[in-house]
């Protein structure tokens, strides 16, 4: 039987654009026909988990009946109450299975957990929001069954970008105006071409070409070497290309069918500090973790007064938040370092912004002070990006 | 609406449509020059071993003679047969196929590639003993040097339903190689079942190996090393004229001063390189190995048949290992004969009489330029049997090939009624 990992092939693009045409030709007939997006999606979803990865197929349909009813139960509560351990409970229930998924490598020797499949994190980021702004009673007309819609939209389910509930509902209930329509599809193939370029030449070049080498030289020079400096740029260079070109993917094909994903990636490399970075990479998860646990817990610590001053409060809440983050990419001391790592860069950055105002008439800015502040953030993320890559582990490993 | 929208899909529709022609054209998309040829009979690429473009262009000259082997041929060192070709300008050059880790799977495939120019020609087969290992061909390294090309080839010419295909189509199947892409996997079951492939197959398959064929063209000549450099540095060490006393003489000079920092008579950077730290580690390591018992036996037949079908007379050369260093190891040298004995036995009964034997020379000083790889006076025996099988007529062998060759028993049979 036919299975794809999504955006893996011609033959992938191929069934896309033969499955896309009607919806195109619906829409620049001004229809929306759900029926025929929901065949699509389910389509899709048969070649992602059906076949070799039927497993994965179970737990999906398992786990999409597990969140659909717990969050259709929390927003039923919350119309009528609001008690704030119901809200918890509902929380952590939602994110069970995923924790439950990052935690069984580290406990069995790698091992994946069963309840697993390709893009849970991403499912799980979306029912956490949800039941977020049911609580902030942001969000009250709830239904379940466009929910399910939301949770399963096709070109994002494996690795986002994540879509907020509201939204991506706004889009959906719509169909665009001509202009703004032929705009989308325009957008959309840039995006998938640039896709292309990012994903099948750059990182090809840099993931399959390049790294494989330098990793071979610097694993039999033991210890520090020209190559393992090589092997921190050029992984970095692969991680963006290969995942800024996925999220190109997945943008373009919402486009086409009338739904704006939000974007990923803008230029990241070009950021000058620390925070800008995070504003320029991975920007759903960024934002999302920005607005579902930095803000949360800034909210919390400021109401409780556990700080006294705002700057502590700040500063302890980005440590807890990149390290979370660090954790959700996997429980292996390299992704938790790098959350931290992280975490001190925005403290320090922050830090450094402020001190930076006091002293104005001291330091120096101009061109060559950005290029130099541009170097640094470039250079300090790839370090942190050599850390994520699990390098440093395999090299300690061998020795 | 209509103007915008072919302004937005009218140059994907376009450009899709060069790229179909481009790809499934019947046209050859490339052309190799003399110098690419040159350049790749010494290159020891894996993309020309993988391919076909190059080594059909270069093997459709009578000069170029196929060289079959494994990681023996990237020693260059002046008695190395492309050296000693190139030096006194004889009448062959080889065209060297091997690199570490090509067997006799790897060879049969990609032969299927060449197999018009294997047809009524010369050839030479070095053969590892190193290969003949339990667990046979390494899945890794056969994937390495696989490429569906090979397959679909090799399908598309099936007519018959003999044990050879069916034994070749099970192997192929137990590499996962063999299983990437769905037809090709279907079709090789059908052939293994002793079928013929569908006609809805075939079409698949000759479309894809058009595909193939022009990824092929285009892209295999671009990645290519050069060893040219290091062939002319070693010819230069040569004298003007060829003698072979006088050969001798700088090899063990030469043997001598390059394996001066250790007992075994292995050349110096290698001893450092992978010896030196572990060397404890080796003693009486290789106690149990044995190459008497392997599904290589019948791989090997593979190639022996393929030779009978295309008429080719091929030169085996059987090397030894470097008898200081076996005995360190304790490799045995009891297995090692039988080993010998069996290989010959495959090969003489089956017709394939030129063998240049050199399994009991282990003990020549700085005949091994390591463990396991000929060298400076290796080569130089090798060279005594060579040079006169390609440069004089020969008498086409006939070949009688066995069927039996292709069991289980002879795979594990360890001696040999003689």
């Amino acid at each position: 039987m036919l299975s794809f990992t999504p955006y893996e092939n011609p033959t992938y693009f191929g069934i896309l654009a033969i499955a896309l045409l009607p919806i195109v030709i619906g829409l620049l007939c001004k229809k929306r026909f759900h029926w025929y997006e929901t065949i699509i999606s389910i389509f899709f979803l048969v070649l992602t988990f059906g076949g070799p990865k039927l497993t994965q197929g179970y737990a999906l349909i398992a786990y999409l009946i597990y969140e659909v009813v717990l969050v259709w139960l929390y927003t039923s509560y919350r119309k009528h109450k609001n008690q704030t351990s119901i809200f918890v409970g509902a929380v952590i229930l939602a994110i069970i299975p995923l924790v439950i998924v990052k935690l069984t490598p580290a406990i069995q020797n790698g091992q994946q957990s069963l309840i697993g499949f390709l893009g849970i994190s991403y499912l799980t980021f979306k029912a956490v929001q949800t039941i977020m702004e049911s609580r902030d009673g942001v969000l009250k007309a709830f239904n379940p069954w466009f929910f399910l819609q939301f949770l399963v939209f096709f070109p994002t389910i494996s690795s986002g970008p994540i879509d907020r509930y509201r939204r991506f509902k706004k889009d959906y209930d719509h169909v665009p105006d001509t202009d703004k329509y032929l705009q989308l599809l325009q957008k959309g193939v840039h995006n998938i071409f640039m896709g292309f370029v990012y994903k099948y030449m750059l990182a090809y070049l840099f993931g399959t070409l390049l790294l494989p080498k330098l990793q071979q030289q610097a694993l039999s020079a033991h210890g520090l070497s020209w190559s393992l400096v090589g092997v921190m740029y050029v992984y970095s260079m692969y991680l963006f290309f290969d995942f800024a070109g996925y999220s190109l993917f997945a943008v373009g094909t919402s486009y086409f069918m009338g739904i704006e994903t939000p974007i990923n990636f803008n230029a990241p490399f070009k950021s000058h500090n620390i925070k800008e970075f995070w504003n320029r990479w991975h920007m759903t998860l960024s934002f999302w973790f920005r607005d579902y646990i930095y803000m949360r817990l800034v909210f919390f610590f400021m109401k409780h007064k556990v700080f006294k001053s705002p700057k502590t409060t700040a500063n302890i809440t980005y440590i807890i938040n990149m390290t979370i983050m660090g954790f959700w990419h996997g429980v292996t001391w390299y992704y938790v370092t790098y959350g931290i790592l992280h975490g001190i860069a925005l403290v320090v950055n922050d830090w450094w912004l402020r001190y930076k105002k006091k002293h104005q008439k001291q330091i120096p800015h101009n061109k060559f002070t950005e290029i130099f502040a541009v170097f640094v953030t470039f250079n300090f993320v790839c370090f942190t990006f050599l850390l994520f890559s699990g390098f440093l582990n395999t090299m300690l490993l061998a020795k | 609406m209509a103007k915008k929208l072919f302004q937005i899909f009218g140059p994907i529709l376009f450009a899709a449509i060069l790229l179909v022609v481009l790809l499934f054209s019947p046209f050859k998309l490339s052309h190799i020059t003399a110098k690419t040829e040159r350049k790749a009979a010494t290159a020891l690429s894996p993309n020309v071993l993988k391919g076909q473009v190059i080594k059909e262009a270069a093997l459709n000259h009578q000069n170029f003679v196929p060289f079959f082997g494994s990681s023996e041929f990237s020693r260059f060192d002046f008695a190395h047969p492309s050296v000693l070709a190139a030096k006194y300008q004889r009448k062959y050059t080889p065209f060297l196929m091997g690199n570490p880790g090509t067997q006799s799977l790897t060879h049969y495939f990609q032969m299927q590639l060449i197999t018009k120019q294997l047809e009524n020609r010369k050839a030479v087969f070095v053969i590892s003993p190193q290969w003949f290992v339990k667990k046979g061909t390494r899945k890794d390294a056969f994937s390495f040097y696989y490429s569906p090309l090979q397959a679909t080839t090799w399908l598309l010419n099936r007519n018959g339903h003999t044990k050879q295909d069916r034994y070749a189509a099970q192997r192929l199947l137990e590499m996962p190689a063999g299983n990437a892409n769905h037809t090709i996997k279907l079709a090789l079951k059908r052939v293994a079942n002793g079928q013929s492939i569908t006609s809805h197959q075939r079409n698949t398959l000759t479309f894809k190996q058009r595909l193939l064929q022009h990824e092929d063209q285009l892209f295999s000549s671009l990645k290519m090393k050069n060893n040219q450099r290091k062939i002319a540095q070693a010819e230069s060490e040569l004298p003007q004229k060829y003698q072979l006393s006088h050969l001798d003489q700088l090899a063990i000079k030469q043997g001598k001063k390059q394996t001066s920092n250790n007992r075994f008579e292995i050349d110096n950077r290698f001893y450092q390189k992978r010896l030196q730290k572990k060397e404890k580690r080796f003693k009486n390591f290789e106690k149990n190995w044995s190459y008497v018992q392997s599904p290589e036996f019948s791989d090997f037949e593979l190639v022996l048949n393929q030779f009978a079908r295309t008429h080719t007379n091929v030169m085996f050369v059987i090397p030894p290992v470097n008898q200081k260093w076996s005995d360190y190891t304790g490799l045995s040298p009891k297995m090692m004969r039988q080993f010998d004995q069996k290989i010959r036995y495959q090969l003489q009964s089956q017709g394939f009489t030129n063998i240049c034997d050199l399994s009991d020379k282990g003990n020549v000083p700085y005949f091994m330029q390591d463990t396991i790889h000929l060298g400076w006076r290796g080569w130089l025996a090798v060279d005594q049997k060579l040079d006169p099988f390609l440069t004089t007529k020969q008498s086409t062998p006939t070949y009688h090939i066995k069927n039996q060759f292709y069991t289980k028993s002879w795979q594990d049979q360890v001696h040999v009624n003689k």
